[in-house]
This record gives C-alpha cells, sequence and structure tokens, in this order.
C-alpha cells in the first residue's frame, strides 16, 4: 500500500492485496476505523462504490480489487488522529493481512454445448461424484425459523431488539470461547471474521431497522441473512461469495440463541429426488432413502469430504460449490450432471433429450463392466489378484458387491463415531459390524479398527490440539488412553466375527511394541467373551496397515506377530516423502510411482512374502487402473479400492501377463523419476486392443447435432473401456474443433485429439442416421463422423495409420465405401483392409 | 512445372494428409512433378532436401503453424495458404501459382 497523502483529510491508496480488500484484511480495517469517533468512508475509484469504513460488509460491497485506487475520507473530531491511524494502518499493517491465494478452486462445470443452444438456465458446480439424476428438488437445511416461531407475531418492538440484543452478545461470548481455542491461524480468522460481522453496523442498523418496520427478531435475522448474503454472492471476487456462508453461519448462530438448536431435520423422499443442502454430514446422506436419492447439489465447496467419497462409493451424481442453489424451485423437477458439473430445473426437450442420451449410455458402460464384475481377477499367465472394496458404512456393501468385490478391503470405523457426542456403544457397533459380517455372506471383511488423530478429530473424543496433527496422536498411539472405547470396539468386532469372516486391522503401526498392546488386549478381550460365553472366531486374522515407514523396516519381525499386512500408500507416501498430502502444491512430490518409493514397496512386499503372510495394498495408488502393472509385478495378494472400480480393474487384470509386469517393474525400479516410471506404464498396456473394432462402430447413430456427435463418439469409447475421463476428452476434441472444424466435406468429418485421458489409440465411427451440420469446408451436414483418439505420447505406428486413413478419406471410392457400408462390421472392415492392412 | 510443397496443421494428426493427398492427387491430373513434405505429429516426412527446393519453380506452403525449418526456403517466392483451402480446392490453388 502506498498512501499518498493529499488533504489533511483525506488520502489516496492503491490495494495491493493479490485477493482485494477480502472480509478478513476488511476486518481488520474496519477495527481499525472503529476506534475513532470519526466518520471514515472508502471510496473506490475504480467503481466508485462508496463504504462505511466502519463495516466489514459495506467494505466488501465495494469490491476493491487488487490493483483498486480508493480514496479514505474522514470527517469527525478526532479526524486528525483517525488518519494518520488508517494511514498508518493501511502502510505498514494491511499488507500483512494478505494471505497466499488459496489454491485455484476447483474448475467449476460446464454446460454441453446443445444445452447452453437451448438456452437451458443451468446452475453450475464442480463436478464431485460422476452420473447423471433426475428427481424433485428437496430444500435440506438452510436458514429456517422454527416452525413454532414461523407464524410468530412481533411483541413490541423494544422486545424484539432486545432479543436480538441478546442473541448478538451471547454469539459473540460463544464466538469469543471458540477463538480461545481454536486450533489454527486460519481457524482464528475465520471466527474473528465472524465476530467482525456480529459486530458490523450495517448489519446491526439492518437488523434495528427491520425490527423497526414490525419483524419480530427470527424474521429480521432471516431477512437480514437474506439481503447481505445476496450481495455477497454477486460479488466479482469467489473469495467474497465464498464469505456468504459465514454470513450463514452467524445468522444460524443469532437464530439458534433465540429459538435453542434446530433438531436436524432430515425430510422423507417419497419419489425420485435430487436434494439441494448448504452442506450434508455423511450420516444425513446415508438416512436419505436411496431408492429416491438420485442426486445431491451441495453450496459447501471440496470434493474431497467424506460425504462425497459416499457419494461416489453409492453412485449418488453430486455437484458441489454450486452457489446458485436459490434458482433450484422446491419439488419441481431437475436434473443434476455430477460428470460435467451443472444441475438443471427446467425439463424442456432439450434437457429431457440430455438426460436420456445419458442414461442410455451409462446404462451401456454398466452393462458392459457387469460383465467383467462377477469373474475373479487372474492375469493371463494365472496370478490371482483379490481386489475388495473400501467401505465406510454397512450401506456400502450392497453396490460393492454388485461390482465384483471379492471382500471389504477396508471396513472405516471412523463414520460410526463421527458427528455425535457420545462415541458409539458396544452394541451400536456390534449391530453394524455384523451387518457388514452378513452383507458379506462368507466374503472376507477387514474391519480397521479406529483411525483418527488430530487431522480426523472427532466431536465425542477428547483429543489432543497439537502443532503437528499427521506427526501427533493418530490411530494406534490414542488406543492406550482410551483403552477403555478400544475394548469395546474389538469386543463388537469380535463377536460380529461370529457371523461372517472378518478379519481386524490396526493403524499407523509404527514399533512391534505397538502390536503386542493391541494383540494383549485382543488376547484379554477374547477371554473375556470366552467367560462370558459369547461365541466369536478365535481364530479371526489380525493385521496391521504399514503405513509409517518405520513399519516397513520390520516386516520380519512384524510378520512374526501378525497374519497379514495392508500397505496404506497414501499415508506412507506422505510420510515417506515428509510431503503433506493435502497440500496441493506437494501433490506432485509424495507421488507413490517414484523409485524411491517403488523400491521401498519391493522390499516390504518381498519381506512379507519371505515370513509367508499375505499382503495388501489400500490407497489411491491401487485404484488407478495405470499402476495396475507395478501392483502386479510387486506381487501384491490383495488391493482395497472404491467399489465403482472394481469391474475396470479386474477387467485389466486380465489383459496383464505377471511375468511381463515383473520385468515393467524392473525396469520403474532402475529409472531416476516418477515421470520416467509414468512413461513406462504408459508405453505399456498388455494386450494390444486393436485401434478399430466392432464395438468402436455405431450404425445407425443417433445424434442430432455436432455436439450429441461428439458426446456420443467419445462414449463410445467409454463403454469399450477405452476411457475413463469423457469429459476431458470432449473437452479436447472440442478444443481442436474451435480451431477450424473437421469436416472435411463430401459428407465426412474427422473430429481429433491428443489426450491423456486416452490409453489406447482408437478410432471411433458414427453412421449418423440424420446428417448433422459440422460447419464442413463443403458446408454439407455429415453423414460419417470419424473419432481419431490418440494418447498424448502416441506410437509412430498409430500415427500413420490415423495419416493414412486422412489420406483415404481424400479418395472418392473409399468414401463410397464407407458410405454405402450396410452394417458396422461392414464399415469396420473397411476400415481394416484399407488402412490397417498396409500397417 | 516442378512443384514442392509443405503441409502442417494444429494437431497433426488428419488435415496434414489431407492437404497433401490433394496437393499430390491434383498436381498429377494437371500434369506437374510435386514433392510434398508432411510436418505433422509423426515429425517430417518426405523431407524436401536443398536440391529438391532450388529445382522447384513454385513453392506451397498449406499451414496453419509455422513451418519447421523455413529457412530452406530463403529467396524462393512461396505461395502460402491455409490448410483447408487445399482440402477443400487444390485445383485453386495451382491455380493462383500461374498469377
Amino acid at each position: 500500500m502506498n498512501p499518498k497523502p493529499r488533504q489533511a483529510r483525506d488520502f489516496e491508496f492503491r490495494c495491493q492485496l493479490a485477493a482485494g480488500l477480502h472480509a478478513r484484511p476488511a476486518t481488520r480495517l474496519a477495527e481499525v476505523a472503529a476506534e475513532f469517533q470519526s466518520e471514515c468512508t472508502l471510496r473506490n475509484l475504480r467503481n466508485y462504490a462508496i463504504a462505511n469504513l466502519k463495516s466489514v460488509l459495506s467494505i466488501i460491497a465495494a469490491e476493491v480489487r487488487h490493483g483498486d485506487s480508493c480514496e479514505i475520507t474522514v470527517r469527525g473530531l478526532d479526524e486528525e488522529a483517525a488518519l494518520s491511524g488508517l494511514q498508518r494502518f493501511i502502510e505498514t499493517e494491511l499488507p500483512k493481512c494478505d494471505e497466499p491465494l488459496l489454491p485455484a478452486p476447483p474448475s467449476r462445470g460446464s454446460l454441453p454445448r446443445t444445452l447452453r443452444d437451448a438456452h437451458a438456465h443451468a446452475v453450475l458446480g464442480t463436478a464431485a461424484s460422476p452420473g447423471v439424476g433426475r428427481g424433485h428438488i428437496v430444500r435440506v437445511g438452510g436458514l429456517r425459523i422454527p416452525a413454532a416461531a414461523q407464524s410468530e407475531k412481533p411483541k413490541d418492538r423494544k422486545q424484539e431488539q432486545q432479543r436480538i440484543d441478546k442473541a448478538l452478545a451471547a454469539a459473540r461470548i460463544a464466538l469469543e470461547v471458540r477463538l480461545a481455542r481454536a486450533a489454527n491461524k486460519t481457524e482464528q480468522d475465520v471466527l474473528k471474521a465472524h465476530r467482525g460481522l456480529l459486530s458490523d453496523v450495517s448489519f446491526t442498523d439492518r437488523l434495528a431497522n427491520l425490527v423497526e418496520h414490525g419483524r419480530p427478531a427470527g424474521r429480521a435475522i432471516v431477512e437480514a441473512c437474506g439481503s447481505f448474503v445476496e450481495m455477497m454472492r454477486s460479488s466479482e471476487s469467489l473469495y467474497i461469495r465464498e464469505r456468504a456462508l459465514d454470513m450463514h453461519d452467524v445468522c444460524a448462530r443469532l437464530l439458534a440463541e433465540i429459538y435453542g438448536e434446530p433438531a436436524t431435520h432430515t425430510p422423507q423422499l417419497t419419489k425420485p429426488s435430487i436434494v439441494v443442502a448448504e452442506n450434508c454430514t455423511p450420516q444425513q446422506l446415508l438416512s436419505f432413502d436411496r431408492q429416491h436419492l438420485r442426486g445431491l447439489i451441495l453450496e459447501a465447496g471440496g470434493a474431497t469430504s467424506h460425504t462425497l467419497i459416499l457419494a461416489r462409493s453409492l453412485e449418488i451424481p453430486a455437484i458441489t460449490g454450486v452457489r446458485e442453489t436459490a434458482l433450484l424451485p422446491d419439488s419441481e423437477e431437475a436434473i443434476v450432471d455430477g460428470s460435467r458439473g451443472f444441475a438443471i430445473a427446467e425439463m424442456s426437450q432439450a434437457v429431457e433429450r440430455y438426460f436420456r442420451n445419458e442414461s442410455e449410455i451409462a446404462e451401456r458402460r454398466r452393462a458392459r463392466l457387469s460383465q467383467f464384475a462377477s469373474s475373479a481377477a487372474v492375469t493371463r499367465d494365472g496370478q490371482r489378484l483379490e481386489i475388495g472394496a473400501n467401505v465406510a458404512a454397512v450401506e456400502e456393501l450392497g453396490p460393492a458387491f454388485q461390482n465384483g468385490a471379492e471382500g471389504i478391503g477396508v471396513f472405516r470405523t471412523e463414520m460410526l463415531f463421527a458427528g455425535r457426542e457420545t462415541p458409539p456403544t458396544e452394541a451400536e457397533q456390534f449391530e453394524a459390524y455384523s451387518a457388514a459380517a452378513r452383507a458379506a455372506g462368507g466374503k472376507p471383511t477387514i474391519v480397521r479398527t479406529l483411525d483418527v488423530g488430530g487431522d480426523k478429530p472427532l466431536a465425542c473424543l477428547d483429543l489432543p490440539q497439537e502443532q503437528n496433527p499427521f506427526l501427533g496422536e493418530r490411530g494406534v498411539r490414542l488406543y492406550p488412553r482410551h483403552e477403555a472405547l478400544l475394548c469395546s470396539q474389538v469386543r463388537a468386532i469380535l463377536r460380529a466375527s461370529a457371523h461372517g469372516r472378518m478379519m481386524l486391522m490396526v493403524p499407523m503401526i509404527a514399533t512391534v511394541d505397538e502390536v503386542r498392546w493391541c494383540k494383549a488386549l485382543i488376547a484379554s478381550v477374547k477371554q473375556e467373551l470366552a467367560g462370558e460365553r459369547v461365541t466369536f472366531d478365535d481364530k479371526l486374522q489380525f493385521g496391521v496397515m504399514i503405513e509409517v515407514p518405520s513399519a516397513g523396516f520390520l516386516i520380519e519381525e512384524l510378520a512374526r506377530e501378525v497374519d497379514f499386512f495392508s500397505v496404506g500408500t497414501n499415508d506412507l507416501a506422505q510420510y515417506f516423502f515428509a510431503a503433506d498430502r493435502d497440500n496441493p502444491a506437494l501433490a506432485a512430490l509424495a507421488n507413490p510411482l517414484a523409485p524411491a518409493f517403488l523400491r521401498f514397496l519391493q522390499q516390504i512386499a518381498d519381506a512379507a512374502h519371505r515370513a509367508g503372510k499375505w499382503i495388501g495394498i489400500c490407497g489411491q495408488m491401487a485404484a488407478d487402473a495405470r499402476n495396475l502393472p507395478i501392483v502386479i509385478g510387486l506381487g501384491i495378494d490383495e488391493v482395497g479400492v472404491p467399489s465403482a472400480a472394481i469391474p475396470d480393474l479386474k477387467h485389466r487384470v486380465a489383459k496383464l501377463n505377471a511375468s511381463d509386469c515383473r520385468d515393467l517393474l524392473k525396469r520403474a525400479l532402475s529409472c531416476a523419476s516418477a515421470a520416467e516410471v509414468g512413461a513406462l506404464l504408459d508405453s505399456y498396456s498388455g494386450e494390444k486392443l486393436p485401434l478399430i473394432a466392432d464395438d468402436l462402430v455405431v450404425m445407425p447413430a443417433t445424434a442430432q447435432n455436432k455436439d450429441e456427435a461428439i458426446r456420443e463418439a467419445v462414449g463410445t469409447l467409454w463403454v469399450a473401456g477405452r476411457i475413463e475421463d469423457r469429459v476431458r476428452l470432449e473437452d479436447a476434441v472440442w478444443a481442436r474443433e474451435e480451431v477450424y472444424s473437421t469436416g472435411l466435406g463430401h459428407g465426412f468429418a474427422v473430429p481429433h485429439c491428443k489426450s491423456a485421458a486416452v490409453h489406447a489409440p482408437s478410432i471411433a465411427v458414427l453412421r449418423l442416421r440424420e446428417p448433422v451440420e459440422w460447419g464442413s469446408l463443403d458446408e454439407k451436414p455429415v453423414e460419417i463422423a470419424i473419432l481419431l483418439a490418440l494418447p498424448e505420447d502416441a506410437a509412430k505406428e498409430h500415427l500413420q495409420v490415423f495419416a493414412r486413413l486422412a489420406r483415404k478419406l481424400m479418395n472418392e471410392e473409399f468414401r463410397n465405401q464407407l458410405l454405402s457400408a450396410r452394417d458396422a462390421a461392414a464399415i469396420r472392415s473397411c476400415l481394416e483392409q484399407n488402412v490397417l492392412a498396409e500397417a | 512445372m516442378k512443384v514442392v510443397a509443405v503441409t502442417a496443421c494444429p494437431t497433426g494428426v488428419a488435415h496434414t494428409y489431407m492437404a497433401a493427398e490433394q496437393l499430390e492427387k491434383t498436381a498429377k491430373t494437371l500434369g506437374h512433378a510435386i514433392k510434398v513434405e508432411t510436418q505433422g505429429a509423426i515429425g517430417i516426412e518426405n523431407e524436401l532436401s536443398d536440391g529438391d527446393i532450388q529445382a522447384a519453380d513454385a513453392v506451397i506452403f498449406a499451414t496453419d503453424i509455422e513451418v519447421e525449418r523455413g529457412e530452406r526456403f530463403e529467396g524462393k517466392m512461396i505461395l502460402r495458404v491455409p490448410v483447408q483451402e487445399a482440402i477443400k480446392n487444390p485445383a485453386g490453388v495451382f491455380a493462383k501459382l500461374k498469377n
């Protein structure tokens, strides 16, 4: 900030905060201004917005961005002092109020061109759980006056004002208490911003004004909240738009002060529904009748919450970070697209058609993958990989087994403990674990004991506040201090083991002593149960997670104590590389494909096998099909992955050759970087897929425009299992179309691209039933669209095939042959003969 | 007439080769000798030597991107057309050469 004195009572400065005068610096600025009696005004010289410097909301509304010049004017008795105080603050303190810009917000959704052209009114969000769903909008939560108070008539105005004042005071005290306990600076800053809102003169004036106009206290709060939230949401700054949630929080707090804590209300879904909420806890998600839950639209941001992990696992389409949920009218029918990140509450013909097309293609993919679900994952040379599902709730087991899970890789028990004031009783836990055991019907279920810590706090457990929670009291390290809790969990697991094939696994093991402590506890619980004549599986397998590097060097010793190992690659990589897994700036560092990590994994896997123990991997590494050759090469016995990934993994294992995988691992181990290993993996795809195949030719294709045709062609590759990320490939194809149309005339188009979304180079062909406008060179509509999809590092031989095809298409005879082909097989064979034969 | 040409498009997957094909076919029907260098995703193919270029009566660039190793053509008159034009109307491209 470079203040430049102009006159005695005003001065100008340029905002140099990267995120502009957002809530936090505005809060500090307002605090300083409030120290003086004088009226302090800020004028943004870019948009001429005028703000009361004592009001955070007012400052925020002035939309001061990076680089804006602003004028500050001071009028009043202490104007000299105010002026120099403000000037000093802006010069020396304000620049420190900034903080590194938040990581770029996840990309917003986008509307397919067909719907854009149909002028569908969509709300955009971040794609968070793929798929498309259709149902009636059901709004959950949000700011609501308790029903009893809905019809409340204002008492006298003075009394209503007192209720508000009391609520404000109580909320301030509650905030101070939380502030004193705040774990870190970020949380403190958020709470301070809330405190600022509570004292903000624009806000309190607004409340007073509404009461003056005859509103009862509750109504005044809801109305004031609504108007400020609207103002913030219409802000140009993403940062300020997101602060609308703060306003919301503060007003919810005030309402709770007046009417008491609201009971969490979960509406009964009685028909296909799309739930719209500010946020949704995992428990809430599970409490909805899944038969009717077709989609989830959340205002809160982020794509990594437990709720969304659940949504993905239950295959419920979801979008997050949706700011304009107000545009989705209650009980109207809507669609939500969790692959592309939008929702539309207007079932026009175009929207209907879009939904039908998307559902149909998803159904085709499901049908294809279900062929693999029921088979075992065995390589061509007979090496077996057991593929289990990772789940956090009993409700996930059904879909997991439908997807072909051969067991439960990890049953995370944290959800049973989350979001409640007291831990679940043994009976509650027994009910959950035995339900899981029964649902698994004899398939192995690995139950992981409670894995919490400073980084995963629990309301029902008194956890220490730590500087460095990832390196603090997590997992097994908490057990000695919470022995009773662990005992009840182990009792519940053992009792449930009588109902199925259970295994018990302990997280965060770093030493042999920790294992011995757990075993002693299990032994005493067994003795106790035997004494009570309770049945349990006496041979219950006991295993440990390998996620602390020290444990990786103790496999031989640990093997004497345990039945199996499961490598938690996410945590192991984070500790191995000393790189916070939640810090996006370090994401590239904690790469499990790094040769150093692979060497460690190999050492662990070999040691486990030498000791005669089986070893699994649960973690992102195992879920990514690209890494399969490494997993197989390492000789891993079992993997635990999200259930949606299972059919594809099984299908891919069947295409691999274990001895090739071992060779590939050998080469990977001698690479110098993760990138080199990645390139090695990309060059190896096991069985070579042919460039063209019958299932890549669609005849007749039903697309009615170019956008639909591109979606249909890309969707065909998706159904055939050649790509995972449809949207990314569509975007790449469109990026190329936008340079200039690939319509080459004579009724042909060759949309094409290179994209990392493509595993195997492929040609998809649409023989269109109705010719489609493509912006072709000769302005004629397209009858045959040939999609050429190449991986980023396409091999020369494939490029040569595509080049040959391009040249052939200049030949009228060849074009006529394709145009007159009777069926898909004829098109495929015509391409093969003319283009592949010369390869 | 002896013609040399270079074709190159943004992705280098399809249009480079279509344009090359069109120029070659059309040259044949018009009775010209032609050699077309393609600069696509595969890299440079059918590369024009200094001798080819020196001996040429005309040079055509049917390109949407910068030609690689363009210094080879220094001092030559070059007819530059978009790739699409060579695909759509190759005869027109040759007609332009005459002007």
